[in-house]
C-alpha cells in the first residue's frame, strides 16, 4: 500500500515536472503573444506610481501589461522605439467645452459651433480624457451624450451644469428657477454615474445662489463642484467662497484670471502679492484649476503666484472657439507655459494626469499601473526659443515645448506625429 | 468657458453683448463700465510709451503710422507676382498696402520682425468638409470639422468645402458655418440636391439631379460657390456626372471630381473632364478606382494626356487617399499636384494627413522646392477655383497672409498605408493674418513681452 502510494506520488511528481517542462515554453509563447505594443526606451513619468525613469511600457489587450526596464522586444508583436521621448499617462484635460452642434437657439457653447469636437483637439495634444465643464445641464445632457460623447474616440466625462439647459445662453444661466439640485444629482448619481463626475456653477451675475445650489446637488450626488466665479458685479468674495461655501475637493477654475471687475483675483492687483487666504484654502482642500480659456490666464497673476510658492492643482485648457486660436491653443501649449514658468516636467505631468483623476474621483485613470486602461501620451520635449502668450497678449519666453508624438487610447494608436509606429516606405 | 471680447467677435458674441446691454440695470451698467475701465488700464502704459516714442521720432517721421501692420524682414514668396526675396509687407485697412524692400518701421503702427520666416499669401485648402454639426455623417454632421479649428493654425485663410451640400442645403450651410467663421469658407456645390448623405449606400433619385437649379444657386451665391462637385455615386449612369459638368459650364466654373464612384473608370472620368476641371484623391491606391501609376511604376499615358489637356490634380489626402507608391513615382515623372487639398474630416484628421502643412511638408520631403510648395498652397489653388483675388500679395488684395517657419530636424511622414518616409524640414504656422487681423500667433510675435 505504502509502496503504491510512493509510486503514485512519484508518478504525480513526474507528471508535475513533465507538465512544467511542457508548459515553460508555452508560457513564453503565450507571453510573446500577449504584448501587443511595446514602447521601448522612453522616459516614463507616472506620478501615481512614483516612476520618473527610463523604462519600457508593455500593452496587452488594451491594458497596461507591464512597466519595467528592458522588456525584451521578442516578447512583443510590435515594438515602437520611443527613446529620447517622455512617456506619460494619457493627459486628462479637466476643463473643455465639446458639446458641438448647430442649435440655432443657443447663444453660447451648448450644442453650438462655439464648442469644439473632442477628437479634433485631444489626441494631437496627448489628451485621452476630456471633462466637459458644464456645457450641458440635466435637460440637454442626453443630447450631448448622443451627439458628442457616444461618437467620440476620446473619453468624454462631464460636469453637469446646475442650470437645466447648461450653457445655452448667458441670460438663461441666471434663471434660478432652472437650478434643480435634486434632478441634477439624480442624473449624476443614478442615471449616468460613469460619465458625470461633478456639478458646474458658472457665469452667474448674482450672489452665491448658483454656488450653493450646485453644492446642494454635489452633496446629494457625492461629487465635487466646479465654479467659474465669473460675472458678479460687484465681485463676490473668493475668501468667502473658499472658506465658507466650498467643501474640501470643490474646484475653483480660471485660477489666473484677472478681469478687475466681476471676479476677484488670487493675486492682489496693486501689490502683486498672493492673497493670504489662498494657501489656507488650498490646504483646506480647495482645488485650483487653470481653465486657461480665452480670458482667464494672465501672466500678471501666474508669475507672482508661482514666485510666491503657489502651484495650481490641475492644469486644463478651457477649450472653446474663443480660446483655441488665442493664447491657449491646445493642452500641450498650456502645459508648456508651466514649464516656462519654471515648473518641473514631472509636476506638469502630475497636474495633467493623476491630480485631475483624483479630483474627479476617477482613480482608474491618470496612471500606468498594471491592469489600467492603456491610455498613454508620448511627448517630445522640443528645445528652442518659444513664446507663450496670455489672454492679454502678453508674452513670456520659454526654451522648452511639449509636442505630442504618440497617443494611445485603450491600447490603440490614435495619433502618431512622425509615424514612429509606421513601416519604412520602400520603392 | 472664459473669453475676452475682441474686435472680430462673431455674431453670436455680438448677440450676447446685445443681451447684456438689454439687461443692464444699475448693476450691469456698472459692469460694462468696468470692462471698459479695464481696457483703458491696459492701454495707458502702451499709449504713454508710444507717445514718448512718437515725440522722439517726430523729426524722422514722414509716413507716420500710415500702415496698421508691417511684417518686416521675411522671405516673401508670392507666386503670382513672381517674388521670392527678402521683402516687407505693409497692411492697411485689411488690405495689402505695399510690398517693398525696407519699408521704414516708423511708417506702421505695429511692426513685426519676421526675419528668418516665410511670408506667403494666406493658404487655400480646396478640399475640406466643414459643415460640422449635430447629425451623424457629413451634412450638419459630426464627420465634418469646423473650419476655424483647423485652418487658422495651419496658415490657411480660405477653405473650400467639397460638396457637402447641394442646391437645397447650401443656404443652411451658409447660415450655420460660412457666415460665423473667421476662415473664409467657399464651396463646391454637390450635383445631388442635398449633398452628402450619411451612408455609403447612397442611391440618389436621378430625377432630382438638376443642372439648372445647381447653376442658378452658383450664380446666386457666386461669392461663395466656386464650382460643382461629383462624387460618392455608386450608380452606372453618367447622368449625374454630365449634369455636374453642365451646371459648371453654365456657371463658368470648374467641376471637382471626388472619389467613391466605382462604376466609372479613371479613364472615363478623365475623358469627361474639361480643361480646368479638378480631380482629387489623385494619389489614392484603393480597389474602387484605378491608380494613376501602373504596376510597373509608370504614370498611365492617359493620365499624363489629361494633365497636358489642362485637367488639374488635387492631393485630397483624406484617410485613404494618399499613397507614396503613387505620389513619389508620379512626382518623379512630372505628375505634380496643383493643390494640397487635405480632405479633412473625422477619420483623416488624426491619420497620416494631420493638417495641410503636414501634407505640404510631405512634398518638401518628396523633393518639391519651397517656392513650388508655397505656390501650390496659395496661388495655384486660387487660380484653380477662379478666385484670382486670393492667393497673392498684390497691393490692394485682401490682407490674408501666412507667416511660416521651417523647422529643421528629423521628421517622419506616413501615407494612408502607414508607410513612412523621412524628411529634414517641416512647415509650422507662426502667424496667420485674415483681412489684416492677426488671428493666429504661435509664439506671440505680436505680443508685448511680460515685465
Amino acid at each position: 500500500m505504502t509502496l503504491l502510494k510512493k509510486f503514485s506520488s512519484c508518478l504525480f511528481r513526474y507528471q508535475i515536472v513533465s507538465l512544467m517542462v511542457l508548459t515553460l515554453p508555452a508560457i513564453q509563447t503565450v507571453n510573446a503573444q500577449e504584448i501587443d505594443i511595446l514602447l521601448k526606451g522612453g522616459h516614463v513619468i507616472d506620478p501615481k506610481n512614483n516612476i520618473n525613469a527610463i523604462m519600457d511600457v508593455a500593452i496587452s489587450d488594451g491594458k497596461i501589461f507591464r512597466v519595467a526596464a528592458n522588456i525584451p522586444e521578442s516578447t512583443a508583436k510590435k515594438t515602437v522605439n520611443v527613446s529620447g521621448l517622455y512617456v506619460s499617462p494619457g493627459i486628462i484635460d479637466m476643463h473643455v467645452h465639446v458639446f458641438q452642434g448647430t442649435d440655432k437657439y443657443s447663444t453660447s457653447v451648448a450644442n453650438s459651433s462655439r464648442s469644439q469636437q473632442a477628437d479634433a483637439f485631444s489626441f494631437r495634444s496627448g489628451v485621452t480624457t476630456m471633462v466637459d465643464a458644464g456645457t450641458s445641464g440635466w435637460r440637454n445632457f442626453r443630447t450631448f451624450k448622443a451627439q458628442s460623447i457616444d461618437k467620440s474616440q476620446t473619453r468624454i466625462l462631464a460636469f453637469l451644469n446646475v442650470i437645466g439647459n447648461g450653457m445655452i445662453g448667458r441670460f438663461e444661466e441666471q434663471d434660478i428657477n432652472d437650478m434643480n439640485p435634486e434632478m441634477n444629482a439624480y442624473m449624476i448619481k443614478k442615471l449616468f454615474p460613469e460619465i458625470l463626475v461633478g456639478v458646474k456653477s458658472a457665469h452667474y451675475w448674482g450672489g452665491f445662489t448658483s454656488v450653493d445650489k450646485a453644492i446642494e446637488s454635489g452633496k446629494l450626488a457625492d461629487v465635487p463642484i466646479m465654479v467659474d466665479f465669473g460675472e458678479h458685479v460687484p465681485s463676490n468674495s473668493i475668501e468667502s467662497l473658499f472658506l465658507e461655501h466650498f467643501r474640501p475637493g470643490d474646484i475653483f477654475t480660471h485660477t489666473y484670471s484677472e478681469i478687475s471687475a466681476g471676479r476677484e483675483s488670487i493675486v492682489d492687483e496693486k501689490s502683486r502679492t498672493l492673497k493670504p487666504f489662498i494657501f489656507e484654502a488650498q490646504k483646506r482642500g480647495v482645488i485650483f484649476d487653470v481653465g486657461h480659456g480665452g480670458g482667464a490666464f494672465s501672466w500678471a497673476q501666474a508669475i507672482p503666484a508661482f514666485k510666491q510658492g503657489f502651484l495650481p492643482d490641475v492644469i486644463s485648457s478651457d477649450l472653446h472657439d474663443q480660446s483655441m486660436n488665442a493664447g491657449m491653443k491646445d493642452m500641450t501649449n498650456v502645459m508648456s507655459k508651466f514649464l516656462a514658468l519654471g515648473m518641473e516636467l514631472k509636476d506638469v505631468i502630475e497636474r495633467s494626469t493623476w491630480a485631475p483623476a483624483k479630483v474627479i474621483k476617477r482613480t482608474d485613470l491618470g496612471h500606468l499601473s498594471v491592469g489600467a486602461e492603456a491610455d498613454i501620451a508620448v511627448f517630445n520635449l522640443r528645445e528652442g526659443k518659444f513664446g507663450f502668450t496670455d489672454v492679454r497678449k502678453v508674452s513670456v519666453e520659454g526654451s522648452k515645448k511639449l509636442e505630442a508624438e504618440l497617443t494611445l487610447r485603450a491600447g490603440k494608436i490614435m495619433w502618431d506625429l512622425n509615424g514612429i509606429s509606421g513601416q519604412p516606405w520602400r520603392e | 468657458m472664459e473669453s475676452v471680447g475682441s474686435p472680430g467677435e462673431n455674431k453670436i458674441q455680438k448677440f450676447i453683448i446685445m443681451e447684456y446691454n438689454y439687461l443692464q440695470n444699475e448693476k450691469h451698467r456698472h459692469m460694462k463700465c468696468c470692462y471698459s475701465k479695464n481696457g483703458k488700464q491696459l492701454l495707458i502704459p502702451i499709449k504713454s510709451a508710444s507717445l514718448m516714442l512718437f515725440l522722439i521720432l517726430i523729426p524722422f517721421l514722414s509716413l507716420a503710422q500710415d500702415y496698421d501692420l508691417l511684417l518686416k524682414g521675411g522671405r516673401l514668396i508670392d507666386a503670382k507676382n513672381k517674388i521670392d526675396a527678402k521683402m516687407d509687407v505693409a497692411v492697411k485697412e485689411g488690405k495689402i498696402a505695399r510690398v517693398a524692400i525696407d519699408i521704414p518701421a516708423s511708417a506702421a503702427k505695429k511692426v513685426l520682425d519676421v526675419s528668418g520666416l516665410i511670408v506667403a499669401p494666406g493658404l487655400i485648402n480646396i478640399h475640406t468638409h466643414v459643415f460640422a454639426g449635430s447629425n451623424p455623417g457629413f451634412t450638419d454632421g459630426q464627420s465634418s470639422q469646423l473650419p476655424d479649428a483647423f485652418a487658422i493654425r495651419s496658415g490657411i485663410t480660405t477653405v473650400v468645402d467639397a460638396g457637402t451640400t447641394g442646391w437645397r442645403t447650401f443656404p443652411e450651410f451658409k447660415a450655420k458655418v460660412i457666415d460665423p467663421s473667421i476662415t473664409r469658407v467657399l464651396a463646391w456645390i454637390n450635383i445631388f440636391e442635398t449633398g452628402f448623405s450619411s451612408g455609403s449606400g447612397f442611391e440618389p433619385d436621378l430625377g432630382t439631379v438638376n443642372a439648372q437649379k445647381t447653376a442658378e444657386t452658383i450664380q446666386k451665391y457666386k461669392d461663395y460657390i466656386v464650382g460643382t462637385r461629383i462624387g460618392h455615386y455608386k450608380g452606372k449612369s453618367w447622368l449625374p456626372f454630365e449634369r455636374a459638368s453642365e451646371a459648371a459650364s453654365i456657371a463658368n466654373t470648374p467641376l471637382f471630381v471626388e472619389c467613391h464612384m466605382p462604376q466609372y473608370t479613371l479613364q472615363e472620368q478623365l475623358d469627361h473632364m474639361r480643361s480646368g476641371d479638378i480631380i482629387t484623391h489623385s494619389f489614392e491606391n484603393v480597389s474602387e478606382r484605378m491608380t494613376v501609376v501602373d504596376e510597373q511604376g509608370k504614370v498611365r499615358p492617359f493620365v499624363l494626356e489629361a494633365q497636358k489637356r489642362g485637367v488639374l490634380f488635387d492631393v485630397g489626402h483624406g484617410g485613404a487617399g494618399f499613397w507614396f507608391n503613387q505620389a513619389i513615382p508620379a512626382f518623379k515623372q512630372g505628375l505634380w499636384p496643383n493643390s494640397f487639398g487635405t480632405d479633412e474630416h473625422r477619420t483623416s484628421m488624426n491619420s497620416g494627413m494631420k493638417n495641410m502643412l503636414n501634407v505640404m511638408s510631405k512634398y518638401l520631403s518628396i523633393g518639391m522646392s519651397i517656392p513650388d510648395v508655397i505656390a501650390r498652397g496659395s496661388w495655384n489653388a486660387a487660380k484653380s477655383i477662379k478666385r484670382e483675388d486670393l492667393g497673392n500679395l498684390s497691393e490692394g488684395s485682401v490682407a490674408d497672409i501666412a507667416v511660416l517657419s521651417i523647422m529643421n530636424g528629423k521628421f517622419g511622414f506616413v501615407d494612408s498605408g502607414q508607410n513612412r518616409i523621412e524628411g529634414d524640414r517641416k512647415l509650422e504656422a507662426e502667424l496667420t493674418v485674415r483681412a489684416g487681423r492677426i488671428v493666429w500667433d504661435l509664439n506671440g510675435l505680436a505680443a508685448n513681452t511680460y515685465k
